[in-house]
């Protein structure tokens, strides 16, 4: 099958540069041709483990105390004690 | 012989008896890493001035109160899981900078029990990968051979405990990045039940297969950091709440009635047949202890490759969605507005494996394709479910190779992605079905080691970890290789 690979990468916000679409192309398709050799199964495929379910956990207020500064500290742009990004509003 | 090179049990016992400090066992470890790293490249960051510093504290806290048997022992942690204040990269270019402002939950655990970290280990990026070749900052290479790969994604975890610069460390397994580079390096990887162990403050690639565990030079090395680290969390809401006892206590090799599976599957004409050689010999040898072997099949394991790559790419599609540039880690430099922002931050900050796998989850999960692939991925993960199930009615373990070959060289496979996912071929359908596992060496084939595979039922680890430590008893315990 031909694999749109800008499509793909537009969807994903990625880019592919001209020069490496070739090769991006060959390899997806031949990891499609892979991975879609399937049988035909029919089935409900939720509830994978109803012995063991998920919980959640209760609402309780969080202890964990961090300062702005320290979550903020990874930011790659700040500016008065908020995160810097292009303007999103005209 | 040099302190680097005992085992974690050992060293327990020797600091308790007062025979050695954690001041000079972390010196020995950091030495050996000072020796062997640049040849090796199993770290990425060293932390070796703060590693001293605990081990010091921790010299001072004994004798005037009681210590965890581990506290005092040097550790390795794979770059994926968060640790607070030191750098966390997951090997990506799109993290090169990140330092958690947390610690994930065993590495609350692991610090309570007050052992020492010595420093951050290499992988693939963002855990992708099945050499650590698609590690942004260097290669790592096999302490037994250095032209060959150490497996991956927890290449690094697995290199530094072959090469002793990591006493034990912790890995995780999303494919088989624990088990497939602890069955090329020649030590214990341990692949837990899933839910067993927290995956807070693991950087997520699938969420529904991603689990810690430890990598050891010994099954009872292993035992010991798995019964550290596994419990329940309420950060994780796919934790498990239920007893975890200490899993160092029982700990017996005798194999006696021990049904062991072997399926046919996993033997098949893609396994090397001196691979297959090397397993078999093995579980005979534990036929001859009194173990009885069982023929089993599991039909659907030649989906479960297929089945892996569309159901964890999805997740990881999803996952890795967070990584725009905004709140940490890389962000381009020049942009026109904030969707320019994202698209060349992404391009420029994930490789290309990365890539690939983020597109291969939106090809699966867009519109026109989901019922084709993922849907169909999610229901073959069900029968492979079943499967198990019906097997374990018959056995109490499953023997397999934990890899098709022994470690391939550098560069073999780089250029041709579905060759390198078939290095997972014995290790994903565990993930799949979200069972315990692990890989024991079981001697070599042309001077590499071969891994042999346990799997075991959800919550099984003991039954395997005494079945590991029976093959363990046949060969002996592994001592870091000199490189």
């Amino acid at each position: 099958m031909a694999i749109d690979v800008q499509h793909l990468a537009k969807l994903a916000r990625l880019r592919i540069e001209d020069d490496k679409l070739a090769k991006f192309e060959k390899d997806m398709e031949s990891i499609v041709a892979m991975v879609e050799q399937l049988p035909e199964v029919t089935g409900d495929a939720s509830g994978l483990d109803p012995e063991h379910p998920m919980k959640l956990r209760e609402d309780v207020e969080s202890t964990d105390k961090f300062t702005r500064n320290e979550l903020l500290a990874n930011a790659p742009k700040m500016q008065a004690g908020c995160v810097v990004v292009p303007k999103t509003v005209e | 012989m040099e302190l680097y090179e005992y085992s974690a049990h050992e060293l327990s016992a020797m600091l308790s008896e007062k025979k050695c400090s954690s001041e000079e066992l972390t010196k020995s470890v950091l030495d050996r890493a000072a020796a062997t790293d640049e040849k090796v490249g199993a770290y990425l960051t060293i932390c070796g001035e703060e590693a001293l510093k605990k081990a010091r504290e921790v010299d001072e806290k004994r004798g005037k109160e009681t210590l965890h048997p581990l506290a005092g022992i040097p550790i390795g942690i794979k770059d994926n899981i968060s640790t607070k204040g030191l750098l966390t990269t997951c090997a990506s270019k799109m993290l090169y900078n990140y330092v958690p402002p947390f610690d994930a939950f065993v590495m609350k655990k692991v610090n309570a029990a007050d052992m020492v970290v010595t420093g951050k280990l290499n992988m693939d990026e963002f855990a992708m990968g099945s050499s650590t070749e698609n590690s942004y900052f260097k290669k790592t290479h096999n302490p037994h051979n250095l032209d060959c790969v150490p497996g991956g994604s927890s290449g690094g975890s697995a290199a530094a405990v072959a090469a002793g610069s990591a006493v034990i460390s912790l890995g995780s397994d999303t494919g088989g990045s624990i088990r497939m580079p602890a069955a090329y390096c020649g030590v214990v990887g341990l692949k837990p039940t899933y839910g067993s162990v927290s995956r807070y403050g693991l950087v997520a690639f699938a969420s529904s297969l991603d689990q810690i565990g430890p990598l050891a030079r010994n099954v009872r090395d292993a035992a010991m950091l798995y019964s550290v680290i596994c419990g329940h969390d309420a950060m994780d809401a796919t934790s498990q709440d239920r007893d975890y006892p200490d899993f160092t206590k029982l700990l017996n090799s005798d194999v006696k009635g021990l049904k062991i599976g072997i399926p046919e599957e996993y033997y098949g004409d893609g396994v090397d047949s001196s691979v297959k050689e090397a397993v078999m010999n093995t579980v005979r040898e534990l036929e001859k202890k009194g173990a009885e072997i069982v023929n089993i099949s599991l039909p659907s394991t030649k989906y479960a490759l297929n089945a892996y790559y569309i159901i964890s790419s999805a997740e990881a599609s999803s996952n890795l969605a967070r990584f725009d540039g905004v709140k940490y880690g890389y962000r381009a430099e020049n942009f026109t507005d904030l969707t320019d922002m994202y698209e060349k931050t992404r391009s420029e900050g994930f490789g290309d494996e990365v890539k690939r796998r983020i597109m291969l989850g939106t090809f699966v999960l867009s519109s026109g394709f989901f019922d084709a692939y993922y849907k169909k991925a999610k229901l073959v993960a069900l029968e492979i479910v079943k499967e198990f199930n019906a097997a374990f009615e018959k056995c109490d373990v499953i023997a397999t190779p934990a890899t098709p070959a022994t470690a391939f060289k550098l560069g073999e496979n780089i250029g041709d992605p579905t060759k390198m996912y078939a290095a997972d071929i014995c290790t994903v359908t565990v993930n799949i079905a979200g069972l315990p596992a692990i890989s024991v060496p079981c001697g070599k084939v042309n001077e590499m080691p071969v891994g042999l595979q346990f799997i075991g039922k959800k919550f099984s680890e003991q039954t395997l970890l005494n079945a590991a430590l029976a093959v363990e008893e046949l060969n002996g315990e592994v001592r870091p290789v000199n490189c």
